[in-house]
């Protein structure tokens, strides 16, 4: 929740069309996302969370929304911002099971 | 091969069953331990249950027509410069869908830079290639046919030698009607003839399926420290004893694998993907590079941990295996090697 509350106050300071972005939080355990799908708005952000025992390697290759994590280690935590509208492809290049789907609105 | 063949959109792999606390202890020669009434080692067979469908994807789904021209094409030398390379060349049915050579041989009888890997469930598969470089089998049917390495033989060749093949032209009509020869449509119906080599039931599907007479007792103890104390299931997972995943397992070897595309991620050097495990007996040498010619070698490496690098896999270590428990995995993983039906070679368009 505070990071919630931090995330609207920052936008809002901003006084951009990001006025209500949020962060959403995506688990790595198991070698699997706690999710496989995901809605948010554009200028959010999704806080990847690496709860496993090994470590990740999260990236997207589509368009307007490109990131490589590089290697995550156990216990981090990293936060990507999805500035395209439109939908993304989430991988982890190590263990390619790892599919996160999202969508991404104005 | 017994599955039904249906399209199927998604399909569900193992889960790792690493985190599973077995109650079962390994007995050694002492009292045969009771398998079949342990409830935790019941929970645990469910996680290797056979798939009763191949997963076909939407974009090339199956039909017998394209099964039947890409299981010719699969077979014909005339996709290589040479005319003496197939596909079947490097993964063929004799030896488990592999060559028997610890490493390929392509292009001139030149060795290449790994061991074949065996083609059996790659429908099942997420990604291919040791190093992962091709995300479908789709787009993996055609590397081996252009590599100057291997078949050797571009494209535009490649078109123009079965366009000059009469009997070929009604096999693409009637797979791909009104498309014709193309590139697409080779590597479609190649990759929908891969998805029907399926691993034939082995005798430890049937301990899963209820038979406890299938498999020796020493299979049995095998099977749970796979999932225990070996941890082996931690990466081979699932019926098809994989994870599609990438792992560094301290090989002593200078080639960098996945890394070559990740060069910047510490873990993805000399990293490789996770073979499964199927046929196992038929497929030696094993590794990467073929360095391990038995199954006793191979779990001698696992046992001493690998050579400890940065990128070396965290779930690397030594086991300190008993000779019994390294005897007894052994014994679980021959029980994975079924009574393949023979492959019948087809008779070539010409």
């Amino acid at each position: 929740m505070k990071q919630l509350i931090f995330a609207v106050i920052i936008a809002y300071v901003g006084g951009s069309a990001t006025a209500f972005a949020v962060q959403h939080s995506v688990m790595q355990k198991g070698k699997i996302f706690s999710e496989s799908e995901i809605s948010i708005k554009k200028g959010d952000t999704i806080l990847f969370v690496n709860d496993d025992n090994i470590a990740h390697n999260i990236l997207s290759t589509s368009p307007g929304n490109e990131f490589n994590l590089g290697s995550q280690a156990p216990g981090t935590s990293i936060p990507v911002a999805f500035e395209k509208t439109g939908e993304a492809t989430v991988l982890c290049a190590i263990h390619p099971r790892m599919k996160l789907s999202v969508t991404i609105t104005d | 091969m017994r599955l039904n063949i249906t399209r199927i959109i998604s399909f569900s792999g193992g889960i790792a069953v690493a985190a599973v606390a077995l109650t079962v202890g390994i007995k050694g020669n002492a009292t045969p331990v009771k398998f079949s009434a342990d409830p935790t080692v019941q929970r645990l067979k469910l996680e290797y249950r056979r798939p009763d469908s191949i997963p076909f994807p939407k974009n090339n789904p199956y039909t017998t027509e394209k099964a039947a021209l890409g299981k010719r094409l699969y077979f014909d030398t005339r996709l290589s410069a040479a005319n003496v390379l197939s596909c079947a060349s490097c993964h063929s049915p004799a030896y488990g869908w592999g060559d028997g050579q610890p490493k390929g041989v392509g292009h001139g009888m030149k060795q290449l830079g790994r061991r074949s890997p065996s083609i059996v469930n790659a429908a099942f598969g997420q990604i291919f290639m040791w190093d992962g470089r091709a995300e479908s089998l789709e787009m993996q049917a055609l590397g081996p046919i252009k590599t100057d390495v291997e078949m050797n033989l571009p494209v535009d060749q490649l078109l123009e030698r079965l366009k000059s093949i009469p009997e070929y032209g009604p096999l693409f009509q009637a797979a791909f009607p009104g498309e014709g020869i193309s590139p697409d449509n080779i590597a479609k119906a190649i990759a929908t003839y891969e998805r029907t080599v399926v691993s034939d039931r082995a005798p430890f599907d049937r301990w899963i399926e209820g038979n406890e007479t299938a498999i020796s007792d020493e299979a049995k103890r095998g099977f749970v420290v796979f999932n225990t104390k070996a941890a082996c299931s931690n990466c081979h997972s699932g019926w098809n004893f994989t994870d599609d995943s990438f792992h560094d397992i301290g090989l002593p070897d200078t080639d960098i694998g996945r890394g070559k595309f990740f060069p910047n991620v510490i873990k993805m050097q000399h990293a490789f993907k996770t073979p499964g495990l199927r046929e196992i007996t038929r497929r030696s040498p094993y590794m990467h590079d073929g360095s391990i010619s038995t199954l006793e070698g191979v779990m001698e490496h696992y046992d001493n941990g690998g050579i400890k690098r940065d990128s070396l896999s965290e779930l690397m270590r030594p086991l300190g295996l008993s000779a019994q428990e390294k005897s007894d995995l052994v014994a679980f993983m021959k029980s994975l090697t079924s009574e393949m039906d023979p492959t019948t070679v087809p008779v070539l368009p010409r």
